[in-house]
């Protein structure tokens, strides 16, 4: 199975290391002279996107991963932000 | 570049000028804009009464009264794509505050009983009575695109503007303010909420570490984040982020708390139960929409009667 693809958008990177902490499987270094995330272990992600979910900035997009329908959404919101400019 | 001529009209609802006055800073800078669209009804630049057949429609503004509903399906008559502009129109912004008054108290606040100015009755003729709700744009007519900020930075109006000429996707991110913001978020040992006016933050430092609410990172970026980046703390002007408008599960509460419980030592429920102390500050912009307002936790009535409730108790202990 091919890993998933994290990257980073280094300049939105505020470096508060809580990508690092919640990983579940410890993907994540933190560089503690540039003060920024980095991706260690790609293939050890499960993709249970927490890293995307918690940084503040949303700065961590994941590729290549298998997207389970969450039933729980609203999909006429859904639609409805896929529409945002 | 397409060979069709791209028109444009523009309406203002109820909202504060905000958006339109972010076209006209945009000075000389407009002239390139012009090269590949026209502008036609725009209340700060022309004077065109009538709503003339245009291809993009953009619609600032909250729905208000009868005047702004009429304004609404005059534009959704006249132009092809219709563009929800601004925080107002998007959410209900400001104006949808109101939401949890009832006319009445509006009506008595501003002209009755107004504790600033001298009393005056309410318009009765001129001036088209007011809905019993604020709404937002997408509840009166059928909205294409959404662009969202208060107002949006320049950039993304010409940018999204541009993007359709050129038939490209507009390069509008889903980053968070924090995105653009440059304090540095580290762990500290702070262990109480600090209020805006409660010393000088250090301006190298996210405000959230430091204690102060800041809600960059629960608030989409339309901005590039000039608030946080001149000592301001964010207060969510272009709306939530798209985590928290599709997930029924988070909040912008919940979001903050999340995160600034994790950089300091302030316990989560007390950030969440500051927030929702001053909820008609903290979701001001967005609780007109279903999205943030129709949230099954979004219980700003009883925040607000709890907040009151103390405020009243305050009172009453200091006499």
């Amino acid at each position: 199975m091919n890993p998933v693809v994290i990257e980073i958008h280094e300049r939105a990177c505020r470096g508060c290391e809580l990508c690092v902490d919640i990983c579940p499987t410890k993907v994540f270094r933190f560089d503690q002279d540039a003060r920024l995330c980095k991706v260690e272990h790609a293939e050890d992600c499960i993709a249970c996107l927490s890293c995307g979910y918690i940084c503040p900035s949303h700065a961590i997009k994941h590729s290549g991963h298998h997207e389970v329908k969450n039933f729980y959404r609203d999909s006429e919101f859904c639609n409805r932000v896929g529409r945002f400019l | 570049m397409s060979a069709v001529p791209v028109t444009v009209n523009t309406e203002w609802l109820s909202d504060c000028s905000g958006c339109h006055i972010a076209i006209v800073d945009l000075h000389e800078k407009i002239l390139a804009v012009l090269d590949s669209v026209t502008i036609q009804r725009c209340p700060v630049l022309t004077d065109i009464k009538d709503y003339p057949h245009a291809t993009v429609g953009l619609v600032s503004g909250a729905i208000r009264n009868e005047h702004d509903r009429h304004a609404a399906m005059e534009m959704r008559k006249s132009c092809d794509l219709v563009i929800a502009w601004g925080s107002c129109a998007v959410f209900g912004g400001p104006a949808g505050a109101g939401n949890v008054h009832t006319r009445e108290e509006i009506a008595d606040a501003v002209y009755l009983n107004n504790k600033t100015t001298v009393s005056a009755q309410p318009p009765s003729c001129e001036v088209s009575p007011l809905e019993s709700t604020v709404s937002p744009l997408d509840k009166a007519i059928d909205v294409d695109l959404y662009l969202p900020g208060c107002p949006p930075h320049p950039a993304f109006v010409f940018d999204a503007l541009l993007a359709l000429v050129e038939g490209r996707t507009p390069k509008a991110t889903q980053e968070s303010v924090c995105g653009h913001c440059t304090r540095q978020m580290r762990k500290t040992d702070v262990d109480a909420i600090r209020s805006n006016s409660d010393g000088i933050a250090n301006a190298d430092q996210c405000f959230l570490s430091q204690g102060y609410l800041c809600m960059g990172s629960a608030t989409i970026d339309r901005c590039l984040s000039p608030c946080p980046q001149n000592g301001i703390p964010c207060t969510g002007c272009a709306g939530a982020t798209m985590q928290v408008l599709t997930e029924p599960n988070r909040d912008i509460r919940t979001e903050i708390a999340e995160r600034m419980s994790k950089l300091t030592k302030i316990p989560r429920d007390a950030i969440v139960k500051e927030i929702e102390r001053t909820s008609k500050s903290h979701y001001s912009y967005t609780m007109a929409t279903q999205m943030i307002g129709e949230k099954p936790t979004f219980l700003i009535r009883r925040w607000i009667a709890e907040a009151d409730q103390d405020y009243q108790g305050a009172k009453y202990d200091t006499q």
